[in-house]
């Protein structure tokens, strides 16, 4: 009798802090939902233009590049790396099929397929030195964000590319039934990688490679695989946002998307995702960009100077991290694998 | 004893760190359904024999032998091929993924059919299945999906021994089993080694615990600043003489270790 008790007690215990943690998880993304709704009032209060199917449009399209670019960021983090080297990816893979398609004439296809691997490429180095010469992520993507974005220079002789094939444009003006197709691009995309993270294999290691690589290696997990898996994908990411952004605005170049890096990182933040690795899940990244490009669209509605965005911007990151110690204290986890 | 070959054999095995010597020229050997323990001071060198063992670390020199072949590049991958199990002292578990995945770490449960084959897709509900009744059958009453985070010392401790004694199939090695663990579920890791070594399983068990050493091992093998200094049968020692032998009292001189 008496032993029957005790696994009673035992298994009532460990069942409440399992619904524990998961009602935190809960609290904190209903938490940025009330936010997203909060600002979202705020600013129909605020300007008659916000609340209109075409300015509603515009933040679905205006999200799509950034949250592409977030939620390859995603994964890197998940996996305790980073990676500073996405806008420059996003501008150089613009830059590519720019160059391959209007200037040499290249079939659509042969331009996306060149700077999607690029991009991929990208991914792969700043992996590879990070696996082989323990560079710490940090270093190899910022050594990327020089090259990447140089290279895109030296390609389009630091000028404008314009003037793609209507085909190629419509991967970033697009619409299916009267919605965005980007925007459809985007939201396979998060599907795809919320998927991988959960329910794969793969995903699985990345939680535990985030979470304790140490851990993970004696378990006979790679851990510079897995991280470089993970550069790679954030490369594909990048790579796929810079075709949106070059088709939406009908040229490549070695600005265009370069500065998605400040806007996915907050988004990023925002959603969850701990800067130390093995917690984190995109679609609390999802949450975190539609809060920035929200916030960005209001401040442009409001007339607020154009500066003053990318203050605002940072100034989110600082308050989501200041949440975050908060909730950690309050031993609420932000987010589960 | 078995007169049979050991499962696994160290022969010479040094290793240092720097300047520091953590292993000097070690042998022993393990046989299989043998329980042997490994004692010795703080820096020993038990842990780090422990790790050449589990395939984290590589000895400088000397050779490891594993049914016989010898292994030039023992891995964590390879020692885990081979039906080596650690419980290392730090647990090795990732605290924020939950108790079935860390059950499973690097083991999922792949869907059967495409699907897994070719994405890797996991049988969640497989894997938590197998956890629950595993950790049942262990006494350890624990809903599978809890963060590790959330767990108690000695519940961590239990998950971790769960799945060495759950996959060990061959070797399994235990650093500090017990170290976080009550009175109960001390006695219940003894039974467990003891269940191990029934079938047919080769343990080496490490601890700072005399009567947990006695208790459960077939013979005892003394470690003292990276040397070996002693190698007795349980059954004919005591703690008298195993505690001698650790701390070095002038009875027992390197070299003459044959002796006791």
């Amino acid at each position: 009798m008496e032993t029957t008790t005790n696994i009673d007690e035992a298994e009532r215990a460990s069942l409440r802090v399992t619904a524990q943690y998961h009602f935190g998880r809960y609290v904190r993304t209903g938490g940025l939902v009330l936010a997203l709704a909060g600002i979202s009032a705020y600013f129909t209060v605020s300007s008659p233009y916000f609340l209109t199917k075409d300015n509603l449009y515009n933040i679905l399209l205006q999200s799509s590049n950034i949250a592409i670019v977030a939620a390859g960021l995603t994964v890197v983090l998940v996996a305790a790396e980073i990676d500073l080297s996405i806008g420059s990816i996003e501008a150089l893979s613009g830059s590519i099929a720019a160059v391959l398609i209007i200037r040499y004439g290249l079939p659509v296809g042969v331009g996306i397929a060149a700077a999607l691997g690029c991009s991929v490429l990208a991914g792969l180095i700043s992996g590879f030195f990070t696996w082989k010469l323990k560079v710490v992520s940090f270093i190899s993507t910022l050594a990327m964000l020089g090259i990447a974005q140089g290279i895109a220079f030296l390609l389009t002789n630091g000028q404008a590319v314009a003037g793609f094939p209507n085909s190629y444009k419509q991967i970033g003006i697009a619409e299916i039934h009267g919605f965005p197709g980007a925007v459809v691009i985007a939201i396979v995309l998060f599907v795809g990688l919320h998927l991988m993270l959960n329910r794969t294999r793969l995903g699985a290691h990345i939680y535990a490679v985030g979470g304790n690589a140490e851990s993970a290696a004696r378990a006979g997990i790679r851990p510079g695989m897995i991280k470089l898996t993970a550069l790679m994908i954030s490369g594909l990411c990048a790579g796929i946002g810079g075709l949106i952004v070059s088709a939406r605005l009908d040229a490549g170049n070695g600005l265009f998307g370069a500065n998605d890096l400040l806007a996915a990182v907050a988004a990023v933040v925002i959603g969850g995702t701990s800067l130390f690795g093995g917690v984190g899940s995109v679609m609390g990244t999802a949450v975190g960009v539609l809060i920035i490009t929200t916030i960005n669209n209001g401040m442009v509605l409001l007339n607020v100077p154009d500066f003053w965005q990318q203050i605002v911007v940072g100034c989110i990151i600082l308050a989501a991290m200041v949440l975050d110690q908060i909730t950690k204290a309050a031993k609420l986890p932000g987010a589960l694998p | 004893m078995s007169v049979a070959e050991p499962v696994v054999e160290l022969r010479g095995a040094s290793k240092s760190y720097g300047p520091v010597r953590a292993l000097r020229d070690v042998s022993l050997s393990l046989h299989a359904g043998e329980v042997l323990g490994l004692v010795g001071d703080n820096g020993a060198g038990k842990t780090t024999l422990v790790k050449c063992i589990a395939g984290t670390h590589r000895p400088d020199s000397g050779e490891i032998y594993v049914d016989g072949v010898p292994q030039q590049t023992l891995t964590p991958e390879v020692a885990r091929s081979l039906g080596i199990e650690t419980v290392h002292q730090n647990l090795s578990l990732v605290d924020t993924l939950d108790v079935m995945h860390n059950f499973f770490l690097n083991r999922e449960i792949v869907a059967r059919g495409p699907l897994g084959r070719s994405v890797g897709w996991l049988n969640k509900s497989a894997m938590y299945k197998t956890t629950r009744e595993t950790l049942d059958a262990l006494g350890l009453h624990l809903d599978p999906r809890t963060p590790v985070a959330a767990l108690s010392g000695g519940q961590r401790q239990m998950i971790a021994v769960a799945r060495a004694i759950t996959w060990g199939s061959h070797i399994v090695v235990l650093d500090e089993p017990a170290a976080a663990l009550g009175v109960r579920q001390s006695i219940q890791v003894l039974s467990f080694v003891r269940m191990l070594s029934e079938r047919g399983i080769a343990v080496l068990f490490i601890s700072h615990n005399m009567q947990h050493v006695l208790r459960v091992t077939d013979r005892i093998v003394v470690l003292r600043h990276g040397e070996k200094v002693g190698d007795l049968e349980t059954s004919k020692t005591s703690a008298g003489e195993i505690v001698t032998l650790i701390t070095g009292s002038d009875l027992v001189v390197p070299g003459q270790e044959d002796a006791v």
